[in-house]
């Protein structure tokens, strides 16, 4: 008997949360149907996050969903698992945008909707396989150097103008890498003196392997974003390989003691440009996005990005950054005529483009990459 | 007939639906990662293949066997921490406190299970850093500073993390539930207390010992957060080798040989175990 | 005698450093989220609700709770579902295979997360299922399923096999004896497993992270702040989460008891 009248609340229960919770439900199924357009993000982190996005979501009442990734060949494979059509807008390390189109992951762009006349760098309009055969697939909008980066109390300002200061005896077991290939083989092989230091035959590219696997016995540990980040500032690691100003600038900016530079053998240059997803619904408004993004607003937020900074690549960009932030724009070099504006480092020839490995294909250096990990 | 068409349809009601659930996303999900360790990879996509490919180039790579060897080193020395460094605990839970207390004690053991691991992990870089908690708390004794972050032993205590509460758990419950007069017996015998714990407690409760054992094994074997985290990824583990995989280059069929490599692995130990557990004395 | 007096003591002391060993980093988190300091350390900052502004902020954080709620909601239900179904068949059922059956049922948990993920979203994305909040349900409820079963088979055990019979003798259908015996004798582990497999899902991040895609739950959030900038939000959402999952299961205790009281004040 009180068995039965126990189970019968118990049902009447059921019903009643039941309709309760379709009830909570409502404002999150009705949200959905509200005019607010979702764009799907897929970037590097921090794209997406309210310093760089809030102020163009409240103007076009858009919602942006953000999907993080770290280096060109892991957002390949996100893209590639993932439905057609997946992500609005992709924020693509330059050298990859070629295989992004490649695959047929990315629309074609209307060169006229993008301020080209107005970017620094006349290189930068024509940056390497964002055109083919005429046809325009991806836009630069931000980039940003790559060299030292270290401790300051542990590394002096003359040591790091090398990256032999990575070898450091003190340093032994306090030097990082950023969790991906390119960047770190990048660096030693203009350690090794290479003009093109994605660009080396086989005999060069042994040498590469040689320098870092002697690195090894230096190492503390490979980071992702987060890890480096925090290496870094809690003074785990002394200096890192395979960043920059990117990371450390974040840090210098909360009071950390470190910085970045581009020592003697060179810098490399990391560039990020935005792409349409191929069968993206939302096209038009991606467009809206990306051209925001280049106009002096954005090109603002966009340098000044809490997550990781990079460079204004429009002049009326640069402009706007001045009169909004001197100090930071100061900081970074990027004050017309200053010594280390990024331009002028450029055409001096201490920069070179971050690219995909030309005669080894990337396979090959992402296995060394796990070799001298395991090593 | 009807009647008995009736009772089959009753009786499949109740057992259909695990067969269903876990045919469909258990089974062949694992299948179809075994046949995709067949696949090839060309410009960053899979096609379908039968190629022993990716088999040949992770069994042939040293790094493989190295990263494995360290990966079954550090599961191996994590499981014989939980195991013995949870003894004593077991042991003062099991025969040592009152029921009461017992109950609470499994209740706190429980809560590590409703907070975050990962959470859990960022505490522990935090406490573990050469400039964190218990490099401060050395120094107030005057030691110091020591950084146990990006070492297999921060890769240890992630694992322990992981599994110890578990262990201390498993382990209590299989010591408690020993028949007592066999304890007595014993100590009339005139049997030492640490004999008795050898040759009469740890026998008796030997089955569930091995399998909390087992539990920690399995966690720490296939965590990728702690070596990550903790470790510096400093070499990779096995898992972390999935990750690394999936994420660069695209070479899912490498992961997928991987991970069947550790299903195996696992399935060997699982069963060498619990054989083990149930084996005969003599 | 005193020397057993000692190693009680002793015991006591180890069990409390065990305890100690077990909590630092849930306090120590604890700690943190309440912690003015960006990179936390000692000696510690000053008090500061900051990082639960902030995560009260964002917006994401709170659809990641929903769609965490949502998961978790529906795959406890479908697990315990699942699980029920099997605790019953092996209670009441021999049949042929049936070891294979019930290896099948309690086989999930051995395998690492890692490779669930990586089979889990390979083959729904296959099937064309993956990058969705069912697919994380999906994977959850194979997940949860053998817990289920377990907590609910322990129960079980306990119910005399006559009960049934009796009420088939007494006319009842095996279908209603269920709805009217079987079911109100299993309730309060149907309830803990409820629970329990919504904790599952609640803090579960590997398989959730592969195959969600856009649709984050709380844990994956957690993983990409640990990815990305690493700041003490994450010790704010956990705290946030603990206290949810405590709640959850304090009230499943407390019902569970209230339950069993009754039970036996009507025999």
């Amino acid at each position: 008997m009180s068995k039965q009248t126990l189970l019968k609340p118990n049902r009447r229960d059921i019903l009643k949360y039941g309709v309760a919770s379709t009830a909570l439900s409502m404002p999150f199924v009705s949200r959905a149907w509200a005019q607010t357009v979702e764009l799907n993000m897929l970037a590097w982190y921090g794209h997406g996050e309210p310093d760089v996005v809030a102020e163009f979501e409240a103007a076009n009442n858009v919602k942006f969903k953000p999907k993080y990734y770290a280096g060109g060949d892991n957002m390949l494979a996100l893209i590639s698992q993932s439905p057609p059509g997946t992500y609005d807008v992709i924020l693509s390390d330059a050298e990859f945008v070629q295989q992004l189109n490649e695959a047929g992951y990315v629309d074609e762009l209307n060169a006229a909707d993008y301020p080209f006349d107005d970017f620094l760098f006349d290189e930068w309009k024509q940056f390497p396989g964002h055109w083919k055969d005429g046809k325009l697939f991806s836009v630069m909008v931000r980039c940003g150097h790559l060299g030292v980066s270290y401790n300051t109390t542990a590394v002096s300002a003359e040591e790091a103008q090398s990256y032999k200061c990575f070898w450091k005896p003190e340093l032994k077991g306090k030097v990082g890498h950023f969790d991906w290939h390119l960047p770190n083989l990048g660096q030693m092989s203009l350690l090794n003196g290479n003009a093109s230091p994605f660009d080396i035959d086989e005999a060069a590219w042994g040498k590469v392997k040689e320098t870092t696997t002697s690195l090894r016995p230096q190492v503390g540990g490979f980071f992702d974003y987060g890890g480096t980040f925090n290496g870094l500032k809690n003074g785990e690691m002394l200096a890192m390989a395979g960043i920059g100003d990117w990371i450390t600038g974040v840090l210098e900016r909360d009071g950390a003691k470190v910085a970045s530079v581009v020592p003697k053998e060179g810098g490399i240059q990391f560039t990020e440009s935005w792409s349409i997803g191929k069968g993206s619904k939302n096209a038009d408004m991606a467009k809206k996005f990306i051209q925001y993004m280049l106009s002096p607003e954005g090109q603002v937020h966009s340098a000044r990005m809490a997550a990781y900074p990079g460079f204004a690549v429009t002049k009326a960009g640069r402009k706007a950054l001045n009169e909004k932030d001197p100090k930071e724009a100061q900081r970074t070099g990027q004050v017309d005529g200053a010594a280390n504006d990024p331009v002028t480092l450029i055409k001096e020839g201490r920069i070179k483009y971050r690219g995909v490995p030309a005669q080894q294909g990337l396979e090959v250096w992402n296995d060394f990459w796990s070799e001298y990990k395991g090593s | 007939m009807a009647e008995g068409q009736r009772r089959d349809f009753y009786a499949w009601f109740w057992r259909a639906p695990l067969l269903v659930w876990q045919l469909l996303f258990f089974v062949v999900p694992l299948a179809f990662m075994f046949v995709m360790s067949f696949w090839l990879v060309k410009n960053y996509r899979m096609t379908p293949a039968f190629a022993f490919d990716n088999w040949a180039k992770m069994l042939g790579w040293n790094i493989f066997w190295s990263s494995y060897a360290y990966t079954m080193a550090l599961a191996v020395a994590a499981t014989i921490l939980a195991s013995v460094l949870a003894f004593p605990a077991a042991y003062g839970l099991a025969f040592r406190v009152t029921d009461t207390t017992r109950r609470w004690a499994l209740f706190f053991l429980i809560i590590p299970f409703f907070t975050s691991y990962l959470v859990r992990v960022y505490a522990w870089q935090v406490v573990l850093a050469g400039n964190g908690v218990i490099s401060a708390m050395l120094g107030w004794v005057g030691l110091g500073p020591i950084s146990l972050l990006n070492t297999p032993i921060g890769t240890l205590v992630g694992y322990l993390t992981l599994s110890f509460p578990l262990v201390v758990i498993l382990q209590t419950i299989s010591l408690a539930s020993i028949d007592k007069t066999l304890i007595e017996a014993a100590h009339n015998m005139g049997c030492s207390p640490l004999r008795t714990v050898f040759s009469v407690i740890i026998p008796a409760a030997k089955v569930g010992l091995i399998v909390a054992g087992l539990f920690c094994f399995i966690l720490s074997f296939g965590d990728f957060v702690s070596p990550y985290y903790l470790g510096g990824s400093k070499p990779p583990t096995l898992s972390i080798m999935i990750v690394d995989s999936t994420k660069s280059g695209q070479q899912w069929p490498r992961a997928a040989v991987i991970a069947v490599v550790m299903i195996l692995s696992l399935l060997a130990i699982a069963f060498t175990a619990v054989k083990f557990a149930y084996r005969r004395r003599g | 005698m005193n020397t057993e007096k000692a190693t009680s003591w002793a015991l006591y002391i180890y069990i409390a450093i065990a305890f100690a060993f077990i909590f630092t980093p849930i306090i120590w988190s604890f700690i943190f989220s309440f912690n003015s300091d960006r990179f936390p350390s000692l000696p510690l900052g000053s008090f500061s609700l900051k990082w639960y502004q902030t995560i009260l902020s964002r917006p994401e954080v709170l659809e990641a709770a929903w769609t965490s709620l949502v998961v978790a909601a529906c795959s406890s239900l479908l697990s315990t579902f699942i699980g029920f179904c099997t605790a019953y068949t092996d209670y009441r059922y021999s049949f042929l295979g049936k070891q294979a059956y019930l290896a099948l049922a309690m086989l999930p948990p051995t395998i690492p997360l890692i490779i669930m993920a990586l089979a889990m979203l390979s083959w729904l994305a296959q099937i064309g299922l993956s990058g969705q909040v069912v697919s994380i349900i999906i994977a959850h409820t194979v997940l949860g399923a053998p817990f289920a079963m377990a907590v609910i088979r322990l129960r079980l055990n306990d119910m005399d096999p006559n009960l049934e019979a009796a009420s088939w003798n007494l006319g009842a259908s095996e279908w209603r004896a269920m709805r009217e015996v079987v079911v109100p004798f299993a309730m309060p582990s149907i309830i803990a497993a409820l629970c329990l497999t919504a904790a599952v899902s609640f803090d579960e991040f590997a398989v959730a992270w592969f195959v969600s895609g856009l649709n984050k739950t709380i844990p994956v959030v957690i993983l990409e702040i640990l990815q990305g900038n690493v700041d003490p939000q994450i010790n704010a959402i956990g705290t946030f989460v603990f206290v949810i999952s405590i709640t959850l299961i304090v009230v499943a205790q407390v019902l569970m008891l209230s339950k069993g009281k009754k039970e036996e004040t009507a025999q």
